[in-house]
């Protein structure tokens, strides 16, 4: 679907409307939701398209993936929820997995944003170099 | 004179009826005999002269058409002659370009076959090399797992840590 400028630009409005201290707000956005369907404003389907892409940006953004070879200990675990806060706020979703293919050290995807220490990782470039 | 004339026999009076006779016949074949063999005389040598001047035009004429055959067969020869000879340039001028021609594409031959010789040997070796790399991998992947002890992977986990800044 082709969504015009100024769908696009109504939708980043609702989208702010529903940020409570930097933070999506779950009932705002709903209310939001509802108010569109129930107005049917000009374009209104391109802007619940729009906001949907949005929130799906920042829930991916919010939401942690952490694998590892060996399970972690709580303290680990501890320690790298700090640093994770220090950098992307503290409403972080965080999900741990256990997968001994990585061999070892941990794989970190924050959104778009991938840390991979993993030793199948580094074997991988090694590969790759070849 | 009256003597000779009765010596010789003549008389008058036979004499001058002779006369007046053979002056009419004269006249007879000069109206009828003569004049008409004198004007075919005439026109023959006429026609004649005729003939002979015709004859002379004939002569001169054929000359001249003889002069201008032997001109267009020089002509024609010389014509011929400058034709082989281009056509001489001709065939050696495109001998010497398809020449050219083969040498370059023989070149070009080599060139490619060369090219392909490298690009197959430069795809031999790195095929080699992703084999003995993916070897190594399979190996290192079956070893370190067996041999990383718990302090190895907590030092490895606090290296990614140390990547979010």
């Amino acid at each position: 679907m082709k969504i015009s400028k100024q769908a696009q630009r109504e939708a980043r409005e609702v989208f702010r409307s529903c940020l409570v201290k930097g933070l999506l707000d779950e009932d705002r956005a709903r209310q939001a939701v509802n108010l569109l369907v129930e107005r049917k404003p000009r374009g209104y389907v391109q802007i619940l398209s729009r906001l949907h892409r949005l929130v799906q940006l920042d829930v991916a953004q919010r939401t942690v993936h952490i694998a590892s070879a060996v399970d972690l200990a709580p303290a680990q675990k501890t320690a790298i929820q700090a640093r994770l806060a220090a950098r992307y706020g503290t409403a972080l979703e965080v999900f741990y997995a256990t997968q001994p293919a990585l061999i070892g050290g941990l794989r970190i995807q924050v959104g778009s944003d991938l840390y991979d220490g993993t030793v199948k990782a580094r074997l991988d470039n090694l590969q790759q170099s070849f | 004179m009256g003597e000779l004339f009765q010596t010789l026999g003549i008389q008058w009076t036979k004499l001058i009826p002779q006369l007046f006779n053979f002056g009419i016949v004269l006249l007879v074949l000069w109206k009828f005999a003569y004049k008409p063999v004198f004007a075919m005389l005439d026109a023959r040598q006429k026609k004649i002269a005729e003939s002979v001047a015709n004859a002379d035009k004939i002569q001169a004429e054929l000359a001249r058409t003889e002069a201008a055959r032997l001109k267009i067969l020089t002509d024609a020869g010389d014509l011929a002659n400058k034709i082989i000879a281009e056509a001489r340039a001709a065939a050696a001028r495109l001998s010497e370009v398809e020449t050219q021609k083969a040498v370059t594409a023989a070149e070009q031959i080599l060139i490619r076959a060369r090219e392909a010789g490298a690009q197959e040997r430069a795809a031999t070796l790195a095929a080699l090399k992703r084999e003995v790399g993916r070897l190594v991998v399979q190996t290192s992947m079956t070893v370190t797992g067996k041999i990383l002890t718990p302090v190895d992977q907590n030092r490895l986990a606090e290296e990614t840590q140390k990547q979010i800044v």
